[in-house]
């Protein structure tokens, strides 16, 4: 995985340097692979989840940190996503491999249909718009009219697979590698997408709308894109969530669930990919952390690290990262020079 | 013919708690040009102080007045210690540092008070007044303290050289400094203001919703709606607008969409209202230099 | 000899990384009236903004005396020093008698400030006749007029005015300027007073301070400014 942002060029490139990263990463791999085999199931099934968020944040990252297009309501497309899902599997005997682009390919319909209103708003206002989204979807769900399809309260319960070709694997170290192999791809794509000329729209019109506009980039289309592609990457982990947790029901889905996702990239940091990764350690741990920390208010402790880190980390884990990594090679760069 | 003058009436009992979390919500914008997401859950934790100080034996008046004078100082102490370090930052950071209020708020009323849903008192005798059934005791009740709180707001700012100056400060703070307007201030006092605010607007709403820690999330939608119909940044509009949304939610609650999807309405009525004219019904359009 | 009403000593200010004044010096006594003098960009409108600490400065700013390059605007003002700002500065949505009243902010002495009122509607009787019209609907010279009175009504012992012809029809400058010269003699209101208009500055100023790039390349009484050859070519046109 890169760490270069699009726009920003890396000051000191150098075989050595790319190098260094493409080994960091196959060793990421090799590590990621050998995981199931090495811990419990329970911690296989946390890590699936790990990797489920950071499709989802991905996603997210792509249109809020790299189009800086804000969503309070991405929870919504998540909770789609894992709802194809289950009712694929349950009601219509979908094989479970097959729910997935399926949510994906629905999400980004939809993310791209809600896209197109979300247009005229900026800020606070999308913010608040979208946070209104991710409110209602549970009610959405509860409602009479849909139950026959939602299940309602109660919602559905599906079966984890079973390994296939009769591997002498468990479900669940089945499933993580299923949804590695799926987080893989998803994240190759989008770091071609950014790396690319959508990319660079995306992050021209966050930076600078008028003068991309001036341009000839149909912000319009872009914009409304990203929205899509981002709502397809987190229905598609929505649905991997829900394979993985082999349950949905509206609550799963309530305002937390975007809060957290929004939390996550801001926290992994903004406008990077390895940042999704960072924050769906976060969010998929700290909340333990928290309630080892306190038992009585351990969401009172993530808040209090969430307005922490604004103070003290504002551009996130990845950010920091960079930055302390900079210093050193400045450091080691000026220790070689001054003898 | 019975059942929508209930609706409708219970409709401005509600629209009176929307306005006084809409104005409060307009304060803050106007002052600073962000939307206090955190409102909800501030109003939430002061009910919470007013109970606690009714349960422990305090008499309801000077437990409502000893909350507000809480709940100012709460407000004062997050925009002077917190927000006004936070002025370099960007809007999504702001966004997140407000979620952090919010969750922070819900959390530690969970834990200092339970989840639990408990009954909270309300000031005004039982038994329909003037012999009519559609507004209980309590409803016209919050809708006469609305009406008081609303009414003193008004007047401070329009009459005392204080609201003048804080008006001042919130529309021009570079002026505002050059006629010796301690700007920081007025903003700590627009905060505690808009706090109080929300306390009453909780002490008036949970005797009706029972008092727990999500009370005020469903209800923080609905002043958004209701601030964003009114205009942003015109008070009068945003207590035009939660009347309005109080009504609307009742009555397409009961006719149109059902009792479950209330909440939908008030979805709609935001995109709508961003959508189709943003500046509401009062307010002023803005237009951003190129 | 007495202290002088202010003085400036090398005052360095600017905007982030870009520094604008290089070392300012001046001084001005009570009761004169005194004009910066220089291009667009010479630093004028930032020296004023750095005595009033709307930009902090380097260097030493001294009010009757006392030191107040460290202090804060508000307190700044209380001492006494008006400032009508570049574009008016003007509460656009308040009324004319709020953006008024607001001038009158630190105000303690209610009576006086309610006969100030008069006082000013004596001086710009245009802005008695639209008191209670809001002040953004006013025309750019009633703006002006409002500006000025709103830093009257703090009753200042030092007026700074930044442009105040900016923008405005000739007739409209002249009156101004004699209501300033006015103010001067019958209040003792000190007035430093920046201008791109240089004749009409130098006309109603005693001393002139002409800036350019960030310092003073020329100071003396206006008279000897009007007549410097080198003013006259580039800043006077004849």
């Amino acid at each position: 995985m890169s760490a270069v942002a699009p726009v920003a060029a890396s000051l000191s490139p150098g075989v050595s340097r790319h190098r260094l990263q493409w080994t960091a990463l196959a060793v990421l791999l090799i590590a990621a692979c050998a995981l199931p085999f090495l811990v419990s199931n329970y911690r296989t099934f946390q890590f699936t989840l790990v990797l489920v968020y950071a499709i989802a944040l991905l996603g997210l990252n792509i249109l809020t940190g790299y189009n800086g297009q804000i969503s309070l309501g991405h929870g919504a497309f998540y909770a789609i996503g894992a709802y194809v899902a289950a009712i694929l599997m349950d009601r219509f005997g979908v094989p479970y491999w097959a729910t997935v682009p399926i949510a994906g390919a629905l999400c980004l319909v939809v993310g791209f249909l809600f896209g197109l209103p979300a247009l005229r708003l900026e800020g606070h206002y999308l913010a608040l718009a979208t946070f209104a989204l991710g409110v209602t979807m549970p009610q959405l769900l509860k409602n009479k009219a849909l139950e026959h399809w939602t299940g309602g309260v109660q919602g559905i319960v599906i079966v984890k697979p079973d390994a296939p070709f009769g591997l002498k694997l468990s479900p669940d170290q089945w499933l993580y590698l299923f949804t590695l192999a799926i987080t893989v791809l998803m994240f190759v794509v989008g770091w071609n997408l950014i790396r690319g000329r959508v990319g660079r729209a995306l992050v021209a019109i966050r930076d600078h709308p008028i003068a991309a506009s001036a341009m000839g980039i149909d912000t319009a289309r872009y914009k409304s894109l990203a929205f899509g592609i981002s709502a397809m990457y987190t229905g598609v982990a929505g649905s991997l969530g829900a394979i993985a947790i082999q349950f949905v029901a509206p609550d799963s889905f309530v305002i937390g669930l975007s809060i957290g996702l929004l939390t996550g990239i801001v926290i992994g940091g903004l406008a990077s990919i390895p940042g999704a990764l960072f924050g769906a350690f976060f969010i998929q741990f700290i909340p333990n952390i928290a309630d080892q920390i306190s038992k009585a208010a351990p969401w009172a402790i993530y808040g209090i690290f969430l307005i922490g880190f604004m103070f003290l980390m504002p551009m996130g884990i990845n950010g920091a990262i960079r930055l302390g990594w900079a210093r050193l090679r400045h450091r080691l760069s000026a220790q070689r020079k001054g003898g | 013919m019975e059942a929508f003058l209930h609706q409708l009436l219970g409709g401005l009992a509600t629209g009176g708690i929307y306005a006084s979390v809409a104005l409060a919500l307009v304060m803050i914008h106007q002052a600073t040009h962000l939307l206090n997401f955190a409102q909800g859950e501030m109003a939430m934790f002061s009910t919470y102080i007013a109970w606690a100080l009714i349960n422990a034996g305090v008499p309801y008046w000077a437990a409502f007045f000893l909350t507000i004078a809480f709940a100012f100082l709460l407000g004062l102490a997050i925009q002077h210690f917190l927000m006004r370090n936070l002025r370099s930052t960007s809007v999504l950071q702001l966004v997140i540092v407000f979620i952090g209020l919010i969750v922070i708020f819900n959390s530690v009323a969970g834990w200092i008070f339970t989840y639990t849903i408990k009954d909270f008192p309300s000031p005004f005798p039982k038994g329909y007044l003037f012999g009519q059934k559609y507004l209980s005791p309590h409803e016209l009740g919050a809708i006469g303290v609305t009406m008081v709180v609303l009414t003193l707001l008004w007047a401070f700012f329009r009459f005392t050289s204080l609201g003048l100056a804080m008006r001042a400060a919130a529309q021009n703070p570079v002026s505002s400094r050059l006629v010796g307007i301690r700007v920081a201030w007025m903003l700590a006092l627009g905060w505690g203001l808009a706090a109080a605010i929300g306390a009453v607007a909780g002490m008036m709403v949970a005797p009706i919703v029972y008092l727990d820690p999500n009370m005020m999330a469903g209800i923080l939608l609905y002043a958004f709606a209701a601030a964003l119909i009114g205009g942003i940044d015109s008070p009068g509009g945003a207590v035009v607008g939660g009347f309005l949304v109080g009504v609307l939610e009742n009555l397409l609650g009961a006719y149109v969409v059902g009792n479950e999807l209330k909440l939908g309405v008030a979805l709609v009525l935001i995109i709508g209202v961003l959508l189709v004219k943003p500046s509401g019904l009062f307010g002023s359009v803005q237009v951003t230099r190129v | 000899m007495s202290t002088p009403l202010l003085e400036v000593v090398d005052l360095h200010a600017g905007y982030g990384l870009t520094r604008v004044l290089h070392g300012i010096s001046f001084s001005m006594e009570e009761g004169s009236i005194t004009t910066l003098l220089g291009a667009n960009g010479a630093g004028k409108t930032t020296t004023l903004r750095a005595l009033c600490a709307m930009i902090r400065p380097q260097g030493e700013v001294r009010f009757r005396g006392e030191r107040v390059d460290s202090r804060a605007t508000e307190d700044i003002v209380r001492l006494g020093i008006g400032h009508v700002p570049e574009g008016r500065g003007t509460f656009v949505h308040l009324s004319t008698e709020e953006n008024l009243r607001l001038g009158a902010y630190v105000r303690k002495d209610r009576a006086a400030v309610e006969q100030d009122f008069d006082r000013i509607y004596g001086y710009f009787p245009r802005l008695a006749e639209r008191r209670r019209q809001q002040a953004g609907t006013l025309s750019g010279g009633e703006q002006q007029m409002l500006a000025v009175s709103r830093a009257l009504m703090l009753r200042p012992r030092l007026l700074l005015l930044d442009e105040p012809s900016f923008g405005l029809a000739p007739l409209i400058v002249r009156e101004l300027f004699e209501i300033l010269r006015t103010i001067n003699q019958k209040e003792g209101v000190s007035i430093l007073l920046i201008e791109q208009n240089a004749a009409m500055a130098l006309d109603l100023a005693d001393q002139a301070y002409l800036i350019e790039t960030g310092r003073v390349v020329l100071s003396g009484s206006a008279a000897e400014v009007r007549n410097n050859d080198a003013v006259r070519a580039s800043y006077l046109g004849y």
